[in-house]
């Protein structure tokens, strides 16, 4: 834990010059952090640390990592596979979406940016069965938009290939959450793009194009990059609205965890469905690590 | 850059408004749908009242809600201002903490939950709270966070300081009221993410609003479609009166000034 | 003050009495109902069904009103016997319920469980000590219950099963009455399946049935997964699972069933301005494996518990809850009226079953003793065809090849 490294390595005394001895202090300020790391180990760590053991014994109680082994081939990496493919993808379309309304969102203020924000939050939260109804409603079969583009516009939404429930609708259903999220997380970055530099790019001589290659992109990339992180955090972990919308004629994860650990068909290998939690878990962990590092990059500018 | 709005970004927002409205409205117009299809009524949403069980499951809800704002005014706000006042150098530390409840499946959560607490607190309703602080988590300790950077913290409390107040009255007349709208915001998310969670209430084998309604209107689909529409809707009309809450009293203390 | 703390000190004790008072002037009844493994030896009928009101609830889990027309069974015990029924997550599966008596705190554990065949074994081997979950009781009608479907022991026995039926919109201009029907172009889009194959028994059963219908058998699902890999191919097959929501929001339009589904599918279907008709398949005839009870060893209610599975397996014909005068509780509790002769009067569990379209597993004793009240004939569209068939089952084991089989295949459709 890095609490515990923080506690160990040799510290300096506040405010003195370091004494030439190699003294390790206590560092009180860290005990201000005690009661939410308490309450955290306590409800969120220890109950994951239970799957955790579950994951790592078969069913004849045997400490193995079979079970995660298992992960990497078979139906088991499909099911990785489509929620990586869905995730990226969803991250793609929504990251980009959602820093062209971030940028039409930063020029505005008052009522409108209130509206707007409230909406981003509530929206960044739906999910589920009520999501999944939502859409339904308006772009299913015979949704509302659906029959409206019908009658008015004379275009048969299904009369393609469209449809909700493949790949691409489901998609689609994931920017409802995705793109305020985004807009969340990006509209602080763009906020802190300074008109001085407008400014000075302009009294340096530089056209439009330059401002946009040599200022904001490098400007830029960073927070969105990392913002676009967080966005596949999110759509990989997403496990209500992958349930809703699918009925497994699409290999995700949260589909094969259910039908492991609240099916009725296949009995006994809950331990193989929390491994694969876990699984989501860590690939996760290591999306939103990358998120963090690049964050430090753009903190320091 | 300019900063009026181009024809560019009105299209922007129309397209934005028109993809996010869309379903909300979709599902409205399913809501308000009468009987066998024919016609419309908003009797789909006085249905659920004269549900037996309503009041009871609402009020559990309400109470469980209550108890998670409540911690989490207790547990994080201080915690998060503590960490811009003078634990500063754990700041990246507690937002990789925060985060964490992100990456985890809720459903895990409960698997675990169920294993790992102890059986009296799995045999009262409260134990929700403490799980429904953890999930809400990200979401309010980024509000707050956000909150705090546009403050200037360690100014005001040297002012306070400087005029004999002490940590206590610092802490509830200069910095609370500094960050006022982002902690409403952050308690207004908890609110509505307790009064409207479904999966960790079911699965603790918890009776909440969100469970009985989901059991209640198995056998009618426009009641249970209105109720995620009040739920939705009514969590973001709570949302944006919390945001104009600022701009309401002002309004008020400019009349008052002026009176 | 002193005065006010000793009067209320007093009032405390004697209300922290007064149970153990009441308890004692009650009948004697010293049956341990949680060992109980027949009714006939702890008392009887009307013995059970004391217990059962005095304990005053039942917790049931991942049961559905529509399903199987549990909705009229429920209503029927509550109204009859004044026991309140609490129900836990209705859409959960048979892992859940397992998962809950193992885990959930006493008191929020199911007093009885309806599984599927395939978890049979997990539940016989659950328990801490590697023993059964559950606690051995046979019912008065465990005679009639086909040996294949119930344990030596009394640990488990079936209850009720469904028969693969199609479901269609009416408004469709092609009504289907075979499953080969399915790969019509004039259904593109629009066929759905009751979910994955690896999760939903239902979908498990479909596939076998399209296995049979292309001339398939149990033993090889392979034909039935073709036939839907086909479906998905010619883009038939909708990725939409045929559950009330999506059927109510117009996707799909044809999908296989259970038959005891059709009933609360077509009902949501006038709710909300559909025709739903469901219809038996002409090219197969096949009959899932059945649910399975069993009685929660360290069930909460155990006495509520075995009053359930007593009415649920019960044949008699009788009173529904909407029969009911309303009073027959309260004078059961009085004293007015022999439970035992008010158990006997209701609708027994079974007919529930026949009712609401499923098979009930006492069907062919029923049948013989001429109990079995009529199939009602509005469910199903009429297809002399399909009554010509014999109905086929599945084996567990050929539902665990099968399973086997499709987890490997089905992430490849």
């Amino acid at each position: 834990m890095v609490i515990a490294d923080e506690l160990a390595a040799p510290t300096r005394t506040t405010g003195g010059s370091g004494s030439s001895r190699l003294s390790i202090k206590f560092d009180r300020s860290v005990l201000g952090l005690l009661p939410i790391f308490l309450f955290l180990g306590y409800f969120l760590l220890y109950p994951i640390a239970s799957i955790i053991s579950s994951s790592i014994h078969d069913n004849k109680h045997h400490l193995t990592l079979s079970l995660y082994g298992n992960l990497f081939s078979g139906n088991y990496r499909t099911a990785f596979t489509g929620s990586f493919k869905l995730a990226f993808y969803s991250m793609i379309v929504s990251g980009i979406a959602g820093a062209i309304i971030c940028w039409a969102v930063v020029k505005t203020n008052g009522i409108v940016r209130t509206i707007t924000s409230s909406a981003a939050g509530v929206l960044a939260n739906t999910g589920g069965v009520p999501l999944a109804f939502m859409f339904i409603a308006a772009f299913g079969q015979e949704g509302l938009i659906t029959k409206l583009l019908l009658n008015v516009f004379h275009w048969d939404l299904y009369g393609g290939s469209f449809d909700l429930y493949n790949f691409w609708g489901i998609l689609l259903v994931y920017c409802f959450f995705q793109v305020p999220l985004m807009v969340i997380i990006f509209t602080p970055a763009l906020e802190n793009l300074r008109v001085e530099w407008v400014e000075a790019n302009e009294s340096l001589g530089g056209s439009k194009s330059q401002y946009f290659r040599h200022v904001l992109i490098p400007v830029l990339l960073p927070s969105f990059i990392s913002a676009c992180l967080l966005l596949f955090a999110s759509a990989f972990s997403a496990f209500a609205t992958a349930a809703a919308m699918s009925n497994g004629s699409i290999p995700l994860v949260p589909l094969f965890i259910g039908n492991l650990v609240n099916g009725n068909v296949i009995a006994g290998q809950e331990n193989q469905g929390d491994a694969m939690a876990m699984g989501m878990v860590i690939v996760s962990l290591f999306v939103i690590a990358a998120y963090l590092l690049l964050l430090r990059v753009t903190r320091k500018r | 850059m300019k900063r009026e709005l181009a024809w560019l970004d009105r299209v922007i927002f129309a397209f934005a408004a028109f993809f996010f409205i869309a379903p909300l409205i979709a599902a409205a117009e399913y809501s308000v749908r009468g009987y066998g299809n024919k016609g419309h009524t908003f009797a789909n949403y006085s249905w659920i009242i004269h549900q037996l069980g309503f009041s009871a499951a609402l009020w559990t809800s309400l109470r469980i809600s209550i108890i998670t704002i409540l911690i989490v005014l207790v547990l994080v706000v201080p915690t998060v201002v503590y960490v811009h006042l003078g634990g500063h150098r754990y700041r990246r530390l507690l937002e990789i903490v925060c985060l964490l409840p992100i990456v985890i499946p809720v459903v895990s959560l409960a698997i675990g939950a169920q294993v790992a607490m102890p059986k009296n607190l799995q045999s009262t309703s409260y134990e929700l709270c403490f799980f429904y602080v953890v999930v809400a988590l990200p979401y309010v300790y980024r509000s707050l966070d956000i909150g705090l950077q546009s403050v200037a913290l360690s100014t005001l409390v040297e002012a306070s300081q400087s005029l004999g107040a002490d940590w206590f009255k610092t802490l509830t007349m200069v910095i609370i009221p500094a960050i006022r709208s982002s902690t409403t915001g952050a308690l207004f998310i908890t609110f509505a993410l307790s009064l409207g969670e479904y999966t960790l209430a079911v699965l603790l084998h918890f009776h909440t609003f969100p469970t009985w309604a989901t059991n209640i209107s198995q056998e009618n689909i426009y009641g249970s479609i209105a109720i995620s529409v009040t739920t939705l809707g009514g969590a973001w009309i709570l949302l944006i009166f919390v945001a104009f809450l600022p701009r309401i009293k002002s309004l008020f203390a400019r009349k008052e000034r002026v009176a | 003050m002193r005065k006010q703390f000793v009067f209320g000190a007093v009032a405390a004790i004697a209300v922290a009495l007064l149970p153990a008072v009441s308890a004692q002037s009650a009948t004697a009844d010293t049956t341990n109902w949680a060992t109980c493994a027949d009714v006939a030896s702890c008392g009887g009928i009307s013995a059970l069904v004391k217990a059962a009101q005095a304990e005053g609830t039942l917790n049931i889990t991942t049961v559905l009103r529509n399903w199987a027309d549990y909705g009229d069974a429920e209503d029927a015990y509550q109204a009859a016997f004044g026991i309140h029924i609490n129900d836990d997550n209705p859409d959960g599966g048979s892992s859940y319920e397992i998962k809950s008596i193992q885990t959930a705190p006493a008191a929020a554990q199911p007093d009885v469980v309806d599984i599927g065949a395939s978890h049979i074994q997990q539940a016989m081997t659950g328990s801490t000590t590697g023993g059964s979950l559950f606690a051995p009781y046979k019912v008065q009608t465990w005679n009639d219950i086909p040996s294949l479907w119930k344990d030596p022991a009394g640990y488990w026995f079936g209850n009720y099963s469904g028969q693969i039926v199609i479901g269609y919109d009416a408004k469709l201009k092609v009504h289907p009455t075979k499953i080969k029907d399915l790969t019509n172009p004039a259904f593109k889009k629009v066929v759905g399946i009751a979910g994955d194959p690896t999760g939903a028994q239902e979908a498990l059963i479909s596939v076998m049935a399209a296995t049979v219908a292309n001339g398939g058998t149990f033993d090889n699902v392979q034909k039935g997964f073709d036939f839907y890999h086909g479906l998905k191919t010619s883009g038939n097959l909708s990725g939409a699972t045929a559950d009330s929501t999506h059927i109510a929001t117009g996707n799909p339009k044809v999908w296989l069933d259970y038959s005891f589904n059709a009933l609360g599918t077509e009902q949501l279907g006038s709710q909300i301005g559909k025709t739903i008709q469901y219809v038996k398949p002409s090219d197969a005839a096949v009959q899932g494996t059945p649910y399975i009870f069993g009685i929660n060893a360290t069930a909460p209610h155990p006495a509520a518990a075995r009053l359930w599975v007593e009415f649920l397996m019960s044949e008699k014909k009788g009173h529904l809850a909407k029969d009911l005068a309303g009073d027959e509780a309260a004078n059961v509790a009085a004293g007015t009226l022999d439970g035992g002769k008010l158990f006997n009067s209701l609708m027994g569990g079974q007919n529930i079953f026949q009712l609401g379209g499923a098979v009930p597993i006492e069907i062919a004793a029923m049948k013989a003793k001429k109990l079995l009240v009529p199939s009602p004939a509005t469910i199903f569209q009429p297809n002399p065809a399909a009554d010509k068939l014999t109905l086929q089952q599945p084996s567990v084991a050929q539902q665990t090849t099968a399973t086997a089989l499709l987890t490997k295949l089905w992430p490849t459709l």
